[in-house]
């Protein structure tokens, strides 16, 4: 059972990007009444004492330094200029002659959200419209174990379990972004922003043995499917500012993308849900309140699916993040997130037919559970080494988990850190992560950690063949080893729209990586890493097998970025990756005959 | 030799398997002084007082569940068996049903639907057959177990996955097997058991420390069915009642269904242990209320003579082979040459050989410990269905016996010319139902045969000599072609879905018809099918290959006991095995004849040939072991 990997690169990327507000987004630049049309004055008098000031330190005086009188007399103070107030200040330079083509996107444009949208102005001054359009194309060939179709089979002769493993994918998709905002967003968050993304997505995926894309073997080897997915759709109101810096709380609700944290190890998802955020002390710190349910995802795309009820997934998150804490450059984040599932009603189906609810594991009777997962993560960096690192705790219970059959509590625990230094146009990269295993699965606690839904930029994030592809553990259940872009080796059904499940063999990842700003056009990647699981008890029980071993495998990935426009606008991506199988793996898969798993792609990022 | 010194020694492969295997089956492995006992290959579990039913235990057991049926209220039928389907007792509370229904509660009429004329002590040793037969050392099924495998889709209702691993096994172990023994034939096994295996909640093995010893079959309800939602958790007083008579007799924990996966899927053993009485307070069994149907009497040892079943002292014991004697302990089923001139001994001894050499190498799929070896049994017959050999490894479950034979028959049967022609001429099978009264027939015989051919439009088919293994079968007799696809239209050897049911199949069952009902009613001929190339009935799941001499049909090779996958890969690699050692002199069917060359409705409805299982050697990490072959 394999699906393609249908997550579009540029989704991943706004996903990150419409998360908080980052730090300095809203730092405000003048005091309030900046904002207003009249001018102010830039000195008064040369009789008043300017009082200059940093927020938050004493006033600093200005002592005259002795004055030689053979020298030129000093300049007489300024005096009031006269000004006129204008009505559209943001028209000022349309005036002075400066036209540019409506879909000149790199200038001053009405759709861009650079000029107040006329047709708005009724609702009042300020309101601006901001359109984009991201086109992703992926092209993609891989090797990933393919079973032979258990009732039919592709071809005669198919005697085995492991069949040909050429799997080749196409991928289009178009998201469209419209942005409704009020507000002087130049200088101070805006009183309101109204978001609708909607993503358009045709894929198209051919493999070599039959049932792998579709249970009914009679739809055969190639598939093609299209949706259309609600990917964003929010109202963001802007509560009050509660500083003279422009410190605010805001409330956000709909559809909206969130991230548990800097890399996305537990949660990183466009929900359904209501958030508020904001920010004290000058930016200083940053808070978020979230309620958030999962949405029904597309099984091919991956894309939210509105059409299907709302997933019984309930997701509270409380976290802050505090600057320059415990040194200068770096932020730490603190997090309480609380997962609670309760998608025990009934059995459910993917669009391919398979059966993701509950996961096709142990006895398959449906379940619920619930988990909270306590974080502490930082990023930024110290002097000029770059860190990022996260740790959570996941405590919780599984009310009867379909292996051991009975009620078990969740301990788990999970740590990554990257740390990397820039040597000029060079970037090198260290990277490690344990995620702890099961090693029982038949007791009463669950100790392999899973996340809600992760999606790590991480170790070569989607470069990287483990954390881009999604393996199923062949003849060991409807359950994936890997999940497509993630690092759990968590045996969900499906990230997408699987429940989580906390007995797995966990992993250990040890990596390096690099990145190579080669010309402003042009970045090479690299990145490799040892994997290991942590206990693999729980994939000897499921494929009735002695355990194998816990060697993994290495994966090593290589790719190159290319903008031609040293912009974001047209990006070219390629990049190969293959695991190199390690003596756990070849216990699970057909590698030694058929080499190594791995993966080629090429993908397209056209931005407007 | 002993295993304890394989960290400092250099130990070959085999001996490494040895070794896991020893300690799965807790045996000392000929070490310990009995110098005699050479244990090459595989180890025999060595007969200890305590691994066989004594009277005591089996009043122990009737009455524990006598005690648990009245403080339910129940009024129950209950059987006791051994390892080998030896009725060691049958008991029947006062005020129990003494007649019992069989229904799937499908609403369906025809095939053994709704037939409920047949007495409880039916039910009730059926059950406790599939208790015990179903069971080995290594794993603990209960015909909750049964149940969860034969049916339309496995797990049941998770629609689109194909039938259970075991589709068809209920019709097995019929008293009209010219295999199985007749209750009257002293103590040596497999005893038949009336009814076949049972999938209705109720029987359970028995077992002594780490050793099975027997089954118990319980009916109170009056129904024998079978569980179609493993979703819920039934409180089933059948099984239930049970369960009290395991007490001091309970399966291992690490052993039971619920511990094996088959495709990550585990299997059920029992839904509920919620007891209302105290197994320990049981009265004494001469207290009870009720009739002795069977009197109480102790089991046998399995593996002693006694049984039926001992270790083989012949050419096979290199391979660690058990074989089936008779009441004189002589082989049964010694290796022989064909009736029809064609395979010689030696053939038959290195195909057999070569069989139990890959089952001692090929990992176990229904087994605890993870990582231990396949037990299976492995039947070998002629072009004319006789039985050539019958060989097994020590702990292969008893059931596997009479299927392995079955097996063989049925590729041999679907492969030969003669089957089309054989199968047409055969009386139809007679269906009654509630009260004996008659019941309309799905088909007749030639009717099998044309809607067949219909199907795979071509005329010629099931005469034209094309090699189907027991898989390729399998595939048209379910009631969905592709297998377990709902949409999909009935396979031409099923019933239609829409009045199938596990106890209404289609062929495999019409064909063992007339004589289960026979059976039923006191005959005691051999020949269950009128079929002289398939008097124990045919099998319709994976595990069997016929054979060739050049383009030539010569026999069959049938292997059962363990997964479905593994049975496959024992019959098909040890067949290719056995030809490379023979230099060909007896092969697979050639390519081109086999049955994966069809495919009768277009694209994704090929048929199998056979499946070898991940990760098949437990001394090897190698994959795709079948390939090319």
């Amino acid at each position: 059972m394999t699906r393609p990997p249908l997550f579009p690169l540029s989704y991943l990327c706004l996903a990150v990007l419409g998360t908080l507000p980052l730090p300095g987004h809203a730092q405000p630049a003048e005091p309030a009444k900046a904002a207003e049309t009249v001018p102010a004055p830039l000195a008064s008098t040369a009789t008043d004492e300017i009082e200059r000031t940093r927020p938050g330190s004493q006033p600093l005086k200005y002592e005259l330094p002795p004055i030689d009188p053979r020298q030129v007399e000093p300049p007489t103070p300024l005096v009031p200029r006269q000004s006129v107030s204008v009505p559209d200040r943001w028209r000022i330079m349309d005036t002075l002659g400066f036209k540019f083509p409506w879909y000149d996107p790199y200038n001053h444009n009405v759709y861009k959200g650079d000029k107040p949208f006329e047709p708005f102005a009724k609702w009042g001054p300020d309101w601006f419209l901001a359109l984009s359009a991201i086109s992703d194309t992926l092209v993609e060939s891989r090797r990933l174990p393919t079973p032979v179709g258990l009732q039919s089979s592709e071809r005669p002769g198919a005697v085995n379990l492991f069949g040909r493993s050429r799997q080749n994918v196409f991928v289009e998709t178009l998201i469209l972004s419209a942005a409704v905002l009020k507000g002087n967003t130049t200088f101070k968050p805006p009183d309101y922003e109204f978001r609708f993304v909607p993503a358009i997505q045709v894929n198209h995926a051919r493999i070599e043995e039959v049932r792998g894309l579709r249970i009914d073997p009679r739809e055969g080897k190639v598939r093609t499917d299209n949706h259309v997915g609600i990917q964003e759709a929010f109202a963001d109101v802007h509560l009050q500012n509660v500083s003279d810096r422009y410190d605010f709380d805001s409330v956000r609700v709909g559809i909206q993308p969130f991230q548990s944290d800097f890399r996305g190890f537990v949660f990183q998802d466009v929900p359904v849900g209501i958030r508020l955020f904001g920010i004290r002390d000058n930016n200083l710190f940053q808070y978020n309140l979230g309620y958030f349910r999962r949405m029904e995802k597309d099984t091919n795309s991956g894309l939210n699916d509105v059409s299907q009820p709302v997933r019984r997934d309930h997701v509270l998150v409380a976290n802050v993040y505090r600057q320059d804490l415990p040194v200068i450059g770096l932020t730490t984040q603190a997090t309480i997130i609380h997962n609670i599932n309760r998608e025990s009603g009934r059995d459910y189906y993917d669009n391919n037919g398979f059966k993701v609810r509950p996961a096709v594991l142990g006895d398959v009777r449906p379940h619920n559970y619930h988990v909270t997962y306590f974080g502490l993560s930082n990023d930024g960096h110290i002097d000029r080494w770059n860190l990022t690192s996260s740790l959570y705790a996941a405590f919780g219970t599984d009310e009867r988990h379909p292996l051991a059959q009975k009620k078990q509590k969740i301990r788990a625990g999970f740590a990554a850190a990257e740390v990397s230094y820039d040597f000029s146009w060079l970037r090198v990269r260290g990277n490690a992560l344990f995620a702890s295993g099961d090693k029982d699965p038949f007791d009463g606690k669950a100790t392999g950690f899973d996340a809600i839904f992760e999606n790590p930029q991480f170790a070569g994030a989607d470069t990287s063949f483990f954390i881009r592809q999604a393996v199923p553990l062949i003849g060991g259940g409807g359950v994936t080893l890997s999940n497509r872009n993630g690092v759990l080796p968590s045996l969900r059904s499906s990230k997408d729209q699987g429940q989580s499940n906390f007995v797995n063999p966990g992993l250990a990842l040890v990596g390096m990586g690099a990145d190579a700003d080669l010309t402003p056009q042009l970045r090479l990647l690299g990145n490799i890493s040892k994997l290991n699981f942590i206990n693999t008890n729980v994939l000897g029980v499921l494929r009735n097998q002695a355990p194998p071993s816990t060697d993994l495998g290495v994966d090593i990935s290589f790719g190159a970025q290319y903008r031609p426009y040293m912009s974001q606008n047209i990006v070219l991506n390629a990049s190969a990756a293959a695991l190199l199988p390690g003596k756990g793996l070849k216990q699970l898969y057909e590698e030694d005959k058929r080499g190594a798993q791995y993966s080629v792609l090429v993908n397209l990022l056209l931005t407007y | 030799m002993t295993v304890s010194r394989r960290k400092t020694v250099p130990v070959q492969a085999p001996l490494k398997v040895l070794a896991l295997v020893c300690a799965a089956l807790m045996t000392s492995c000929g070490g310990g002084g009995e110098g005699s006992a050479v244990c090459s290959s595989n180890c025999a579990p060595p007969a200890v007082a305590a691994d066989f039913l004594t009277t005591e235990d089996v009043q122990r057991v009737i009455a524990q569940a006598v005690h648990e049926a009245t403080a339910r209220n129940q009024r129950a039928t209950i059987a006791v068996s051994d390892r080998v389907g030896n009725i060691l007792g049958v008991f029947r509370m006062t005020g129990a049903r003494t007649t019992f229904r069989i229904t799937s509660n499908r609403g369906v009429t025809g095939g053994l639907e709704n037939i409920d004329v047949l007495p409880d002590s039916f039910a009730a040793i059926s059950k406790a057959i599939t208790g015990a037969y179903l069971s080995s050392n290594g794993n603990a099924f209960s015909t909750r177990t049964a149940s969860q495998i034969v049916q339309e889709n496995f797990n049941p209702r998770e629609f689109t996955q194909p039938s259970g691993p075991l589709y068809g096994v209920q019709f097995s172990q019929l008293p009209c097997s010219d295999l199985m023994q007749p209750a009257t034939n002293g103590s040596v096994g497999p005893k038949a058991s009336p009814l076949g295996l049972s999938a209705d909640p109720g029987g359970l093995p028995l077992y002594k420390g780490n050793r099975l010893v027997g089954g118990v079959g319980v009916i109170a309800d009056g129904i024998y069915g079978l569980d179609p939602d493993i979703t819920d958790v039934d409180q089933d007083v059948d099984e239930l009642i049970a369960v009290a008579a395991t007490a001091g007799f309970g399966a291992p924990d690490d052993i039971r269904a619920n511990r094996i996966t088959a495709d990550g899927r585990t299997f059920r053993y029992v839904d509920s242990e919620s007891l209302a009485s105290a197994p320990a307070q049981a009265p004494a069994f001469a207290a009870l209320a009720g009739t002795v149907l069977s009197p109480v009497k102790a089991g046998v040892s399995f593996g002693s003579a006694a049984s039926g079943y001992r270790a083989e002292t012949g050419a096979l014991s290199a391979q660690g082979a058990f074989v089936l004697v008779d009441n004189a302990n002589t082989n049964r089923f010694p290796v022989r040459a064909g009736t029809d001139g064609q395979m010689q001994v030696n053939e038959v001894t290195i195909l057999v050989a070569e069989a139990l050499k890959v089952a001692n190498r090929a990992r176990a799929q229904i087994r605890r410990p993870l990582g231990v070896q396949a037990q299976v049994t492995v039947s070998i017959v002629d072009s004319n269905g006789e039985v050539l050999a019958v060989a097994r490894t020590p702990d292969a479950p008893v059931f596997g016996t009479d299927v392995s034979l079955q097996k063989a028959r049925t590729a041999l049967l679907f492969s030969h010319p003669n089957t089309a022609a054989d199968i047409s001429a055969l009386p139809p099978a007679d269906y009654i139902g509630a009260g004996g009264a008659t019941v309309a027939r799905f088909r007749t015989f030639p009717q099998y045969i044309s809607a067949t051919r219909q199907f795979f439009g071509d005329g010629t088919m099931l005469a034209n000599g094309l090699a189907f293994s027991n898989r390729a079968v399998g595939n048209l007799a379910r009631p969905f072609f592709p297998d377990g696809i709902g949409s999909g239209e009935a396979g031409p050897l099923s019933t239609l879905y829409a009045n199938w049911s596990p106890f209404h199949l289609g062929l495999q069952l019409d064909l063992n018809y007339n004589a289960i009902v026979a059976a039923a009613g006191g005959s005691t001929a051999i020949g269950c099918t009128g079929l002289s190339r398939a008097r124990n009935g045919i099998q319709i799941f994976p595990g069997s290959v016929p054979i060739y001499r050049g383009s030539a049909l010569i026999g069959a090779i049938g292997v059962s006991g363990d997964g479905i996958d593994q049975d496959d890969m024992v019959s098909f690699l040890g067949l290719a095995n056995a030809s490379r050692a023979l230099n060909n002199s007896i092969s697979h069917a050639p390519k081109p004849l086999r049955a994966d060359n069809l495919e009768p409705r277009g694209i994704g409805t090929r048929l199998r040939y056979v499946q070898c299982p991940q990760a098949p050697f437990i001394d090897s990490s190698e994959q795709n072991v079948c390939e090319g072959l």
